[in-house]
């Protein structure tokens, strides 16, 4: 018996509220397979032994309400800890370059780890948090990013609805794939500009 | 100098081992995307109700109510972890009770005749 096994075991037993909840709580941070709970929660609305919109419905606000909690705690708590972290990775200098870059990608990457890349998700609601990112802009990239996420695999999960666990650990895989391509992507990218960049320009600087 | 050269290291060990991560994940995406176009039964695992199980092997719930000795109920959503426990069993017990019910039902409601399949394809 693994985590995802007594979760889904939760979720036979205690039905919606435990949906709600593990999102809520998936979506802050502490890291549960939300994306199988969904996938499940689709067949089981396919076995006709949950209702599709009570799904749907609890299944957003509770990743929603988890997203806006993880904005706060950048918005309202972190600053000081974060200034402190950001002596061990360089100083400030380059935090605020990351915070740049940050601010000029921050709607598509609210909205992209709500469904594409979820494992990034509750970083950057902290960071959009820290970076005092505009919250009702924050919240209109949360709603539609997530509604797509519970759509898209609570529809894969009653579409599929006999081999949920292979989907989902289908998916779970093809998510770090491409978490980790745009990763590569952004290191290979920085790497490439060091490379072309003068060293005296950039002694200069420090 | 020495600090740049310090940090394109760093990039280029970070770079190396976030392609090594995804190609690890990618090589295990398509491992099972080809083991699940082969075997479409997935394993029983303790999270599953009867009607996830009969579901996913196309086996009609009562048979399988019948084989773990339980009265069928319409939306009955109990995963086999807390059946076995209300039955003072192993969970193990459980799934392999299922498992010979599904042999069985498969042996004796053979698919229907069309192309015909190769010497032994049939079995689970």
């Amino acid at each position: 018996m693994n985590l995802s096994d007594y979760l889904l075991s939760g979720l036979g037993i205690y039905g919606l509220p435990l949906l709600f909840a593990a999102l809520l709580v998936g979506s802050v941070g502490i890291p549960l397979p939300a994306s199988f709970l969904l996938l499940a929660a689709g067949s089981f609305v396919a076995q006709d032994d949950l209702s599709l919109w009570p799904v749907l419905g609890l299944s957003a606000a509770g990743a929603i309400l988890g997203d806006n909690i993880g904005y706060a705690l950048g918005r309202w708590g972190g600053r000081r800890m974060f200034t402190s972290l950001s002596r061990l990775f360089g100083g400030m200098n380059r935090v605020n370059q990351t915070e740049n870059w940050l601010k000029r990608w921050e709607g598509a990457g609210i909205f992209f780890s709500r469904w594409l890349i979820t494992p990034l998700g509750p970083i950057v609601n902290i960071t959009s948090g820290l970076n005092h990112y505009s919250w009702p802009r924050f919240l209109l990239y949360c709603v539609t990013g997530e509604a797509l996420w519970v759509l898209l695999y609570v529809s894969l999960g009653k579409l599929f609805s006999g081999q949920v666990q292979a989907m989902s650990e289908f998916f779970g895989d093809l998510t770090w794939v491409i978490a980790g391509l745009l990763v590569a992507l952004v290191l290979g990218w920085s790497l490439f500009k060091s490379f072309r960049s003068p060293p005296m320009r950039l002694k200069s600087k420090t | 100098m020495r600090k740049l050269g310090r940090r394109e290291w760093i990039l280029l060990l970070f770079f190396l081992v976030t392609l090594a991560f995804t190609g690890l994940f990618a090589a295990r995406a398509f491992r099972r995307a080809v083991y699940w176009r082969q075997h479409r039964d997935e394993t029983i695992r303790p999270w599953m109700s009867v009607g996830y199980v009969s579901h996913s092997y196309r086996v009609p719930p009562p048979v399988l109510y019948q084989a773990i000795g339980v009265e069928p109920t319409p939306h009955d959503r109990r995963p086999l972890r807390k059946i076995a426990a209300q039955q003072n069993r192993s969970v193990d017990t459980l799934i392999s009770e299922l498992q010979l019910a599904i042999i069985e039902f498969r042996r004796s409601h053979p698919p229907p005749p069309g192309p015909p399949l190769p010497k032994g394809g049939a079995a689970p």
